[in-house]
């Protein structure tokens, strides 16, 4: 289970603070998949990294009572100057993992080919992608954060990941944020919504939806 | 820190995690700088090597001698081996958080362990280097220092001295770009004072006084006292030089800490 308790968070800008989460309290448990829907701007990301504790909050505090992924998307997490090898082999060692298991199964559901052996910097970004959760599902996190960046990947991939995800069904908690419904609904089962840096849920996904849409 | 890493984590437990991941990231950081399609290593030979040559001709030519008849070229590379060490950690302090962003993305690496693995790295580098070329002396010239396990010590000291500062520089490279402009200046202007190619004996006393305020030059006595022995004569206070060490880690530690709150991914 996550809860968050007021967490707030703030950025200094050039035109003064800038408040992007605004006292969140909330309940994630075991094995729930929620999509999280906001705007562009909303403050998607920033929720996601908090909570994967990437950036601490401002006020408030993220208790976190099962493992809990980084932020699955396009960018970070990777060592872009090392190999797809090598990232899987350093993630295995952090994270406690069998080194060699671990590169097996990053190589084979990546399917990376050749450029499994290459610098992460020469790979396209949906091969980036493809690494990133690899990466992530060889750890085995009892929840997975990801920003959008599912529709990214093509479709033969998204099709695996789905496949990964519902397997682990019982025991696996998914936080997807988005701003496109469709791919909110192919994943989650409820809804909350992200807007004006206050969070809002619902249990069912089709009345997140729908209160989303007509804003 | 509230937000656990992992349920249900022990102190002991959180010990071995933290231990785990310095050893994985000082094994990265192995890969990254002496890899076998990367120079790194070379340089940290080439440069007092490069260094010792030129101080040695330079000296052979103007004919020139050092107080108590030390060797020079000897002097200057064993010294500049040192000033290396303390001038890689620092130098590299402000901009460490920004070259290991995408490690952050793993809430078990801390800003902490990240800094520590580089320095562990450097020092034992560095302390290799000095353990290579004493030992060529050794076998090439027959010139034995006194006491190579006090030559490791104060190595290993300069290390943490040198860690604490680059915690510091670090965390204060959170707030501002400042550090990243004057740190550079910073070593470079500071490095005739450091005690990299003088000792305290050569000063009139009521300088040594002044002098002997700086933690460096204490660990720079030691190590010529490992070098030297009780041939020339070295002045340094143990307990001053771990003072420092131990204060300025202690607040390093604490700014480190409080800046994290603050960097922006």
């Amino acid at each position: 289970m996550i809860r968050l308790h007021d967490v707030s968070k703030s950025y200094r800008t050039h035109l003064g603070q800038r408040e992007v989460l605004r006292g969140l309290n909330a309940t994630f448990a075991p094995g729930e998949k929620v999509g999280i829907l906001g705007r562009n701007g909303a403050g998607k990301t920033t929720l996601l990294r908090v909570i994967a504790g990437v950036e601490l909050p401002s006020t408030g505090r993220v208790e976190r009572r099962m493992t809990v992924s980084w932020p699955l998307g396009f960018a970070g997490a990777m060592h872009y100057n090392m190999t797809g090898a090598d990232n899987a082999r350093f993630i295995a060692r952090i994270y406690a993992k069998p080194v060699a298991e671990t590169v097996d199964f990053v190589r084979e559901f990546a399917d990376l080919g050749a450029y499994f052996r290459l610098p992460v910097k020469t790979y396209s970004s949906g091969m980036i992608i493809r690494l990133g959760f690899a990466l992530s599902l060889a750890v085995d996190f009892d929840c997975y954060l990801v920003d959008e960046a599912i529709a990214v990947g093509d479709s033969r991939f998204a099709a695996r990941y789905h496949a990964a995800l519902t397997e682990r069904q019982a025991r696996s908690a998914l936080l997807l944020v988005s701003h496109i419904p469709d791919v909110v609904r192919s994943y989650c089962s409820s809804g909350a919504i992200l807007d004006n840096g206050r969070l809002t849920r619902y249990d069912d996904l089709d009345e997140a939806i729908a209160i989303y849409q007509a804003a | 820190m509230s937000d656990a890493t992992i349920p249900a984590e022990g102190l002991g437990a959180a010990f071995r995690t933290q231990l785990r991941v310095i050893g994985a990231l000082t094994l990265r950081e192995l890969s990254a700088r002496f890899g076998k399609e990367n120079l790194g290593y070379l340089w940290l030979f080439g440069e007092p090597a490069l260094l010792g040559s030129a101080i040695g001709a330079l000296h052979l030519v103007t004919g020139h001698t050092m107080p108590g008849g030390l060797d020079p070229a000897f002097f200057m590379v064993t010294g500049y081996i040192m000033f290396y060490l303390l001038r890689g950690v620092i130098n590299r302090a402000p901009g460490v958080i920004y070259g290991s962003q995408s490690l952050l993305y793993h809430r078990c690496i801390t800003l902490f362990d990240i800094i520590l693995a580089k320095d562990v790295l450097e020092t034992a580098a560095t302390m290799f280097v000095m353990a290579l070329f004493l030992g060529g002396c050794w076998l090439i010239l027959g010139k034995r220092p006194a006491h190579i396990e006090i030559v490791m010590w104060s190595m290993l000291l300069m290390g943490l001295f040198a860690h604490a500062v680059c915690l510091l520089l670090a965390a204060g490279s959170i707030y501002t770009e400042v550090f990243e402009r004057v740190t550079h200046l910073f070593t470079y202007l500071t490095m005739p004072f450091t005690g990299c190619f003088y000792m305290a004996f050569w000063l009139p006393t009521d300088l040594q006084r002044v002098a002997l305020w700086n933690p460096t030059l204490h660990i720079f006595e030691m190590m010529r006292y490992g070098l030297y022995g009780l041939s020339v004569p070295t002045q340094f206070d143990q307990p001053y030089v771990i003072g420092w060490i131990v204060a300025l880690n202690l607040l390093g530690m604490a700014a480190l800490r409080a800046a994290r709150r603050h960097l922006v991914i």
